[in-house]
């Protein structure tokens, strides 16, 4: 009977023992599957799973600027004697001697016009943009839009004037 | 026995969803595929439109780069509608118009071809320069070119 006694006691305390160690271990062994888990999910998302490439966004932004200065600088305008932008751009550099049938001056006509032009091109289809031209970056003569903040697509476009060269500048913003 | 079977459901479940995880990047990959494609096309319908002879300007065969004659819209117009087919191959199921901002507001409709039920639609706008032959001026336009997909 004595034995009997003796050895209940010894197995109960091992058996609880032996219990708790299992269940670390496994608790352990979980830890290691969820984080291999984890860093596979990881790769995976870096291997597999592409960075979409917006090839539209790409071909619109860099066809836009020089396509909107171009075009701009080509247009008559139709109140001064259908002559083009870049020629009232000239005469706006070189000291407005032409007068528009509308009363106004060449670089005021050149800068409604080009505002009504982007009002109902670049403000329609919500895209911020600045226009400048000048022959001093820092006194331009002509304003539209505001400057951009963060990412732009630029571009410049030299006009000859008598004393030096002005420059027609196009910004789209984003 | 109870133990065997608590492991291997275990591990199945693990392998369902794995296979769901995988499933869902490659049905995600396919999509981001089938968007690119379809903006690849519409770069590529917009570049056709911007170098067709029926439309572009040119001066003693000499061809000018953004540039639309005036003169030539009404003769594409009918062109394209007698032959569909042809312009089909070219500019599928897209729509096409150009509108003077300056010195008049006009709009013309070039192509017109749109697709029932269509899943995604991309609008491309060009400025260009509309040429009038006849009094040798520029206008300032905007070439809209809207393509559909499935």
């Amino acid at each position: 009977m004595k034995t009997q006694t003796k050895s209940k006691n010894l197995v109960v305390p091992r058996k609880s023992g032996f219990s708790t160690g299992a269940q670390m271990e496994i608790l352990g062994l979980a830890i290691v599957v969820v984080l291999i888990l984890m860093a596979t999910i990881y790769i995976v998302s870096f291997l597999v799973i592409k960075t979409p490439t917006d090839y539209r966004k790409g071909f619109v932004s860099a066809e836009l600027a020089s396509n909107m200065l171009n075009t701009l600088l080509k247009t008559a305008a139709k109140d001064c004697s259908q002559l083009t932008m870049t020629e009232l751009f000239q005469d706006c550099a070189q000291g407005q001697g032409i007068v528009c049938s509308n009363g106004q001056d060449s670089c005021m006509y050149a800068e409604s016009t080009a505002k009504k032009i982007f009002e109902k091109t670049l403000d329609k289809w919500n895209m911020k943009y600045e226009f400048l031209a000048y022959t001093d970056i820092n006194a331009p003569l002509v304003k539209a839009g505001s400057r951009c903040l963060s990412e732009k697509r630029s571009k410049l476009f030299p006009i000859p004037i008598s004393s030096a060269t002005m420059y027609a500048k196009l910004d789209i913003c984003g | 026995m109870g133990e065997t079977i608590a492991v291997l459901f275990v591990f199945f479940v693990l392998i369902t969803i794995g296979f769901i995880f995988y499933v869902k990047v490659v049905k995600s990959n396919i999509e981001q595929e089938k968007d690119e494609f379809s903006q690849l096309r519409s770069v590529g319908v917009a570049q056709r439109v911007m170098f067709l002879p029926e439309l572009q300007c040119s001066e003693d065969n000499i061809i000018k780069d953004n540039c639309i004659d005036i003169l030539k819209i009404d003769s594409a117009q009918s062109l394209m509608k007698e032959n569909e087919v042809y312009y089909y191959d070219l500019l599928q199921f897209s729509e096409v118009s150009i509108s003077q901002i300056y010195p008049v507001e006009a709009k013309w409709e070039i192509y017109s071809r749109s697709l029932e039920g269509f899943k995604s639609k991309f609008v491309t706008n060009i400025p260009i320069s509309l040429y009038n032959p006849s009094t040798r001026r520029y206008g300032f336009g905007v070439l809209a070119i809207e393509t559909f997909s499935k």
